[in-house]
């Protein structure tokens, strides 16, 4: 599938076959994560991958966000004190949270584009997710990212008018 | 209301409460910032567990399926048709006001 095709098709998934992910999806969710950008090349994020089905129960416990029963789970981590050590203040109170929305589109359409479903997830309780992984002092989950195969067909996608998104040359021109 | 043959073992409905325990806890911590339309999804996603660890341990109450029938069906609305999702919870209501004054009535004749 070209790039384009599977930014167009992506839809999040909340249900999942009960099957495992192959390792060459696996691995391609790694090689996604190391090849997404980050402001100053800082590079202080920390991601789990988290595919043990004990583990994944317990975080599902405390994560009310996550539906259905992913065969992954990813726990993006920002790391402030990394953070400001090596990209500045800037990238400590705002460019680490940036740098970690970048990597989550790279893990969900590298996911899609392996035929795997995939869904950011807030609505979790930081500090259980932060003691159930062993996470260091400096370290916090920040977002979710369930994977697995969709047992459901995707519904079609809900968006605003593009001139409501989208100006040209000044705010509010189309 | 009727009693059903319990089918997972007690550690399993064990396990099944504390799901539903940490589910409800977390929820109620999370609303605090998250938007207000999630309020009614969790509560119901709460119900539907408290209901299945029920009937997991036994108990079963084939009205109450008529009565949540409405919400299950416009469940996807949570999100996208808040007025729609909350009418939905509206007719359920009602349809458990019936329930309970039939039930009032049976119980009068008795």
């Amino acid at each position: 599938m070209e790039v384009i095709d599977v930014i167009k098709s992506r839809r999040s998934t909340r249900s999942f076959e009960q099957r495992p992910l192959p390792n060459e999806v696996i691995q391609d969710i790694e090689s996604a994560i190391l090849s997404s950008p980050s402001g100053s090349n800082a590079q202080e994020s920390h991601f789990v991958v988290v595919q043990d089905q004990s583990q994944i129960h317990l975080i599902k416990r405390f994560a009310p966000g996550l539906s259905g029963n992913p065969a992954a789970i990813v726990v993006l981590c920002s790391n402030g004190t990394a953070a400001l050590e090596q990209g500045g203040i800037d990238t400590s109170e705002v460019l680490r949270f940036v740098n970690l929305g970048i990597a989550a589109s790279y893990i969900i359409l590298a996911a899609h584009s392996n035929g795997v479903g995939n869904c950011p997830v807030r609505s979790f309780h930081g500090p259980s997710i932060k003691r159930i992984l062993e996470l260091p002092n400096n370290v916090d989950p920040e977002l979710l990212i369930s994977l697995g195969y969709s047992d459901t067909p995707p519904r079609p996608k809900t968006s605003k008018e593009k001139q409501e998104v989208i100006s040209h040359d000044k705010y509010g021109s189309n | 209301m009727t009693s059903m043959e319990v089918t997972k073992t007690k550690e399993e409905i064990l396990e099944h409460l504390r799901d539903y325990v940490a589910y409800t806890l977390t929820s109620a911590k999370g609303l605090y910032r998250e938007p207000y339309s999630y309020g009614p999804m969790r509560l119901m996603d709460s119900l539907e567990k408290a209901l299945s660890l029920l009937q997991e341990a036994g108990i079963k109450d084939e009205n109450l399926d008529q009565v949540l029938s409405s919400i299950r069906k416009e469940r996807w609305r949570a999100m996208t048709d808040k007025e729609g999702f909350a009418q939905a919870i509206d007719t359920s209501i009602l349809e458990l006001v019936n329930l309970s004054i039939d039930s009032k009535k049976k119980e009068e004749c008795i």
